[in-house]
Order: C-alpha cells, then structure tokens, then sequence
C-alpha cells in the first residue's frame, strides 16, 4: 500500500518539476546568451596587435526556483555591464593587454545544496579570475566560504544580511546597502513629516533578511525614542492577515514597518486596504519598488519602500562633485536608456542596476590595480570611493566587518495617484525627491 | 565474522571507497570532491532513510527534520562552545536520535498515510519552533567565524577532513544497513513491512523494534547535518528542514531500490550524478529540471522496485549477489 502512494507522491513531484522548469525557463533563457555575437563582432574591430586576455567572472544564478524573477534581473544587469565594456573594447591596461570578460553561470536552483559544489567548480574547473555572488543573503554566505578559500575576490549583490561580512571574509565586497540600514530611513521619514507620531508596528517576514532588517529598524526607532507597539513576525507562505491586522487595529500605531518579499508585502497591502484598516504611514520591504506592484491599484496609493536603486535617483557627476566624490560609470539616463531599449520600454529594477552595479565595481578594481592580479584587485578594492548612478560606493576596511558597503544609501519611493495613474515617486532623501511624500494615507 | 565477506555488504562499500578516493587521481582533486561529497552524502541519507522506509515500510517523507536538528545541535556547540567538529558531530547524531526515539513513541503508532502525514507535520512544527528560538538565531539562522576554519589547519585541510569524515561516515551507515538487513532484527522489521498484524502473532516486538528502526534511521542524518552545516558556514531553518530535499531521499531510495542495502547507494549515486550533469552541461543547464522529471516517470512507471528490485527479480543467481 505505501509503493502506490509513493508512487502516486512521485508523479506530482515529477510533474511539478517539469512545470516549474517551464516556467522558469522563459526568463532563464533571454538573458546570458546576449553576449556572443557581441564578442565575435568586436575581435573584428580590434586590432590584432594588443595582447587581449579573457578574464573570467564566474556566479551562480537562480534559473529556477523561488528566487528566480530577481536573481534573473541581477543577471541581466551583469551581462549588461559585460557586453557594454566588451563592445567598447574591454579594459586596457597600461602593459598593453586588453582585457574581454567572459561570464560563466551555473543554475543554482534558488538553494543551498550544491552552491558551494558549483562555485569550487567555478574557481577551480572554470578558473575564474572573479566571482559575483549568488542573490540572496543565505545562498551567498555559503558561495563567501569558497570565495575566501581560494582567495578569489567576490563581489556580492542581491545579497543584504550584514552578518555575511562579520564572519572574518577578507575578499567578498558588499554592492548593496546592508540590512541594518535598509528601513532606518523610513524612521527618519516618519521623524521629519510628524514629529507627534509616536508608535510603530513591525511586521515581518520570517526570513533571514526580513528579520535583519527589522530588528536594525526596531534598535533604530527605539533609540529615537519611539515606542514600538507590536513587532511581530509571519510564515513566509502566509497567504491570510487577518489576524495579523486585527492585532495592528488594536494597537493603532502611527506607522506600519516590516514586510518581506514580494508576494507577502502584497498580499499584506492588499488586505490592510480591504480590511479598511486606518493606516497613517506605511513601509514595506522589497515590493514596493517592483513596477508590477501597481497592480494593487488603490492599495498601493501611499505605500512607501525601501530600494537600492530608481531610476528616478539623482546620483549625477555634478552631485559627486558637490559631495567631492569621484564619478565613475554612465549616468542613471544612460543605463536606464540602454536597459529599456533592449527590453521593450520596461523600467529597469533595482536587482538590474545592483548586477550592473556589481561589475563596475570589477572594473573600476581592475583598472584601479591595472593589473588582475588578485591581491592588487583586492586593495584596489578596499580604496573605492566613488559615486556611480547606482550610489555611493564604500566599503568598510576594518578586520571586524571588512567588504560591508558603507557609502551606498537607500531611496525611499511611494505609489502615488497622478490624474488617475498610479506613478512611483522618489520621497526620501529630501535632495533627490521628486515629489512631496503623502501623510497621513487614510 | 563470515557476514563481513559477503559480496552483499562488499560491493557497496567498494562503490563508495572507490568514489571516495576519485578526488586523488583526478585532475581537479577540489572540484571532483565537492561532486563526490554531494554524492556520497546523497548515499549515506538515503541508506539512512531506507531502514525505516525499506526494511520496515514506514514511509518518513519529513525524514530531513533529523539532519536539521543534529545540523543545529552540532553547529551551537561549535559556534557556541567552541567544540570540536568531530564530537559536535557526533552530538548532533545523538541528539536526532533522542529527539527520533521521543517521537517514535508518539508517532509510530500511526500507519500507512497517517504516519507519512504526521511526519511532514514534525518537520514543519520544528521548522516553526526552531524559527521561534532566539538562542537558535531564529530566521536568520547561525553564521560561523571563517576563522574557525583555521583551526584545523586552513579551510582547505577543514573541507578534506569533512570529506573523509562523509566518506568513512557512509561505509558506517551500510554496515550497519547490511547487518540489520541480515539479522533477525530485521527479519521483524521486514515482518512488519509486509503484515504488522501478522508479525506481532509471530512474535515480533513491534513498539520495540519499531522504535529502534527510525532511532537508527535518525542517527546519520543528524551526524551529516552537522558535517554539512559546517562546511557551509552557515545554518538558517529553511535549508536545515527543506521537504523538497526529504522527498529527493526518497526518490533516490525509489530510483535504486527500497529495502536493500546496495539500491539507496546506487540510486543517491545515480541521481544526484544525473542532476549535476544536467546541471552543468552546457545542452541542458537550462532544461535540466525537464529531463530530470521525465526520468523520474519514466522510473515510476516502468520499474517501480528500483534498480536492484528490478535485477533481483529477473535473476537468481544476481539475488544471491546484491543485498
């Protein structure tokens, strides 16, 4: 009796899989193979003199899975970056030699099993000269320990968790602004609209990144001398808030904070708004900024999110100039241009500007050290300090937290109605905000 | 002493001796063993599932809550205590097996489905309960200090050493998979797989060695989280209780054979080989999972007992030889 019901068990799974491979199998496909013809057409152009060696930028990526739509963008802003400076005809150093990059990407199917087995095969079988991490914090603290046991330097983005870079790694570099800082400006937010508001409820998802950056948000507001009412975490498979929102109503906080990822921050802005809850302030992770959010319609009017990168962001060479930074990279126009041309008109998200983000920072290395050469690409590393359409970019050199992004900081947006449309405005920093942020919401 | 040299208990462990040592000759000796670590690790858990579900026909389909605990119980001694990674691996194992022998009492009163069901709701009410235990990290789970690598020489020496501890690991969990499946400790279990009723007639004590046979199932895979979890660095719940991954055991388990000793090995062997190469080939990277599904119907449909219920079916004289 229990073979046919294994039986049975094994013909869901195999056909779950097979759909599952389905689907994730459009976005899989369109978009590591862009780089060939593009390679083929400059040898053409290059002069057959220059010594051109190909450098190696090796990461997994998640074709399949659950973080497959994200760790996908990511990818596309890397190949991005990589056909733009091959066309342009690579990185040449002062010895002569022009350097091409090649990636080489492995599926790592949105989990932990065989992130390590694939990056020693990078590091090892592909030589890579250079690694970019997986995305997601979990996936990249286990790809961190083979990048430090061959010393190769990994540039981690998509990936936010601060804990990842107090574990004593001297070669992995964080893109993005850690979890400890990615709410605290929502805080600061709340702080300068009503300085009467008094209570926050978190409430967030119960993952690794979600309750890292709730609990840095919680320390912050409290310091501020806010009183939080309620800071409560969820399933990640929660599909009902009920209970939930029945607890905020009770404790009638001035501001909401918290969320997770996508399906969970909407499905959570969807029933406060059904429900009718009275929500004064509202701040979720990572859904927000997703253009597909608008798709909540009256829901998503007032919500505000955290994120890494807008294309609405001021990062301009005249602003790195006024802050004494140096510019490096094309300008936010320039990479927003060239993202949409390639991709229908679509908005480039922040996971796009982050993979984008990443391989600048390569470059700027190499070119920096002038050199591949691991240990020169490292301390070339460290001395970044440059401004870029993506941010700020800093990394915290002390042995404690070495490779932590200290420069880059987050951009609050809201959805906001404009003659009937929903259009994302940025609210916060004041300096590049593009419209007046709503408060109280309902 | 005789039972040592049967071809039964020696073609397995020849199998994973002579993988084992793979890393040595090739050329890329890292690379080779990562592969063979996810293998041979692959192996030892679904032999280890196989006693509970093979033998005694019990099918445990949350059987990964014991790699989750052992993998927590070793990770916080060594995070925390400073411990060892061998005896904190040995604690984990002991630690699962508690934890197995609590929940046997409570559980293996339930049959057939009822019993499969109730494990996926240990492994989720775990999952929950370490998510809510702050000394445990919670969500976010326990990172490692890379420096403790250095304490066994480096993280290159750490990794070696895990390797062999999974491979020396593996041989143990088949001695002990070829002696129950020899004994007339399972003969009862094998007993209970075909008419619980009817053993206990006969004179099995089923609670008893029920009880024994998912103690015995729990000890490897709380032993290998621990190694796993090490070499990873890090422990979060959603990768410590993965169902997905507790079900590929007993795909692995189907794919060679429930119920004997040499088919767990030759099915985690040939499925994660499988999954990998797809995995990495160039043709079918982004097609893999398709291929991987269509395999597993194809075995579903056409050879339900799995390799070696297949071969041993068709031959005598192959009975004779795998166990």
């Amino acid at each position: 009796m229990s073979r046919k019901w294994i039986l049975v068990f094994a013909l869901v799974l195999a056909l779950t899989w097979t759909l599952a491979a389905c689907g994730g199998q459009k976005a899989a496909t369109e978009a590591p193979k862009a780089e060939e013809p593009a390679a083929t057409e400059e040898a053409k152009e290059e002069a057959p003199a220059a010594k051109e060696k190909t450098v190696v930028v090796g990461f997994t990526a998640s074709q399949t899975g659950k973080y497959n739509v994200p760790s996908t963008r990511q990818t596309t802003g890397l190949q991005m970056w990589m056909d733009e400076v091959n066309k342009a005809g690579g990185v040449k150093l002062s010895d002569g030699t022009v350097l091409k990059f090649k990636a080489v990407s492995y599926d790592d199917e949105s989990n932990k099993d065989r992130v390590q087995e694939l990056y020693t095969k990078l590091a090892t079988d592909d030589k890579a000269d250079f690694l970019i991490s997986p995305y997601s914090s979990g996936l990249t603290a286990a790809a961190a320990v083979i990048a430090e046991q061959y010393g190769i330097p990994m540039i981690t983005t998509g990936a936010a968790s601060d804990a990842t870079y107090k574990q004593g790694y001297t070669v992995v570099y964080q893109a993005y602004t850690p979890a400890s800082r990615y709410l605290t400006g929502a805080i600061d937010l709340l702080m300068d609209l009503d300085p009467n508001a008094k209570k926050v409820a978190f409430v967030y998802e119960n993952s690794k990144f979600a309750t890292d950056v709730n609990e840095a948000a919680k320390a912050y507001a409290e310091k501020n001398g806010f009183d939080v009412v309620l800071f409560e975490g969820y399933d990640p498979d929660i599909k009902d808030f009920n209970a939930i929102i029945n607890k905020i109503e009770a404790a009638a906080p001035d501001a909401i904070l918290g969320g997770g990822h996508f399906q969970d921050g909407s499905t959570f802005a969807r029933q406060l708004y059904e429900k009718g809850a009275k929500v004064k302030f509202i701040s979720l992770l990572v859904a927000p900024p997703e253009p597909t959010f608008a798709e909540l319609g009256d829901a998503a009017v007032g919500v505000i999110g955290p994120s890494q990168w807008e294309p609405a962001a001021k990062y301009t060479p005249e602003s790195a100039k006024a802050a004494g930074i140096e510019w490096y990279g094309p300008t936010g126009e320039e990479f927003t241009k060239a993202y949409q041309a390639a991709h229908d008109g679509e908005e480039p998200s922040y996971h796009v500007a982050g993979g984008y983000a990443a391989g600048l920072i390569l470059q700027k290395a190499i070119e920096t050290a002038d050199s591949v050469e691991k240990d020169a690409v490292l301390k070339a590393m460290d001395a970044i300090d440059m401004m870029t359409f993506f941010g700020h970019i800093k990394f915290d050199t002390s042995e404690e937290a070495h490779g932590l992004q200290i420069g880059h900081d987050m951009i609050l947006i809201q959805w906001q109605k404009d003659g009937g449309k929903l259009v994302k405005q940025v609210v916060w920093p004041k300096a590049g905000a593009t419209a007046d942020p709503i408060y109280p919401i309902r | 002493m005789k039972r040592l040299f049967k071809p039964g208990l020696l073609i397995p462990i020849a199998i994973i001796v002579a993988l084992a040592i793979w890393p040595l000759f090739s050329g890329n000796s890292a690379s080779a063993r990562e592969a063979m670590f996810t293998l041979i690790m692959s192996m030892a858990l679904a032999s280890s599932l196989n006693i509970i579900l093979g033998y005694t026909g019990y099918v445990s389909f949350g059987h990964i809550v014991f790699f989750g605990i052992g993998g927590y119980a070793g990770f916080w001694v060594i995070t925390h205590l400073g411990w060892h990674i061998l005896p904190a691996a040995l604690l984990g194992g002991l630690v699962a097996a508690i934890i197995a022998w609590l929940l046997g009492l409570a559980v293996l009163r339930l049959r057939g489905a009822y019993f499969a069901l109730a494990t996926i709701g240990i492994l989720e009410a775990m999952k929950a309960l370490v998510i809510n235990l702050d000394f445990l990290g919670g969500p976010v789970g326990l990172e490692m200090h890379f420096s403790e690598y250095k304490r066994y020489g480096g993280p290159m020496e750490s990794l070696w050493m895990v390797y062999w501890s999974m491979a020396f690991l593996a041989i143990l969990v088949i001695v002990v998979s070829y002696f129950i499946k020899t004994s007339k400790f399972g003969l009862g279990l094998m007993a209970i797989r075909e008419d619980e009723d009817a053993a206990e007639v006969m004179g099995v004590i089923t609670p008893r060695a029920k009880t024994w046979a998912y103690v015995l199932s729990a000890v490897f895979p709380g032993i290998i989280g621990v190694l796993f979890f090490f070499k990873n660095g890090n422990i979060e719940p959603g990768d410590a209780f993965r169902l997905h991954f507790s079900i590929e055991w007993i795909v692995m388990l189907m794919l060679g054979g429930a119920g004997t000793v040499l088919g767990p090995v030759l099915g985690g062997g040939i499925y994660q080989w499988l999954r990998k190469t797809l995995l990495t080939s160039p043709i079918f990277k982004d097609y893999q999972l398709v291929v991987a599904g269509v395999m597993l119907l194809i075995i579903v449909l056409f050879v339900p007992t799995g390799i070696i219920g297949w071969v041993r079916t068709r031959s005598a004289k192959l009975r004779r030889i795998f166990e």
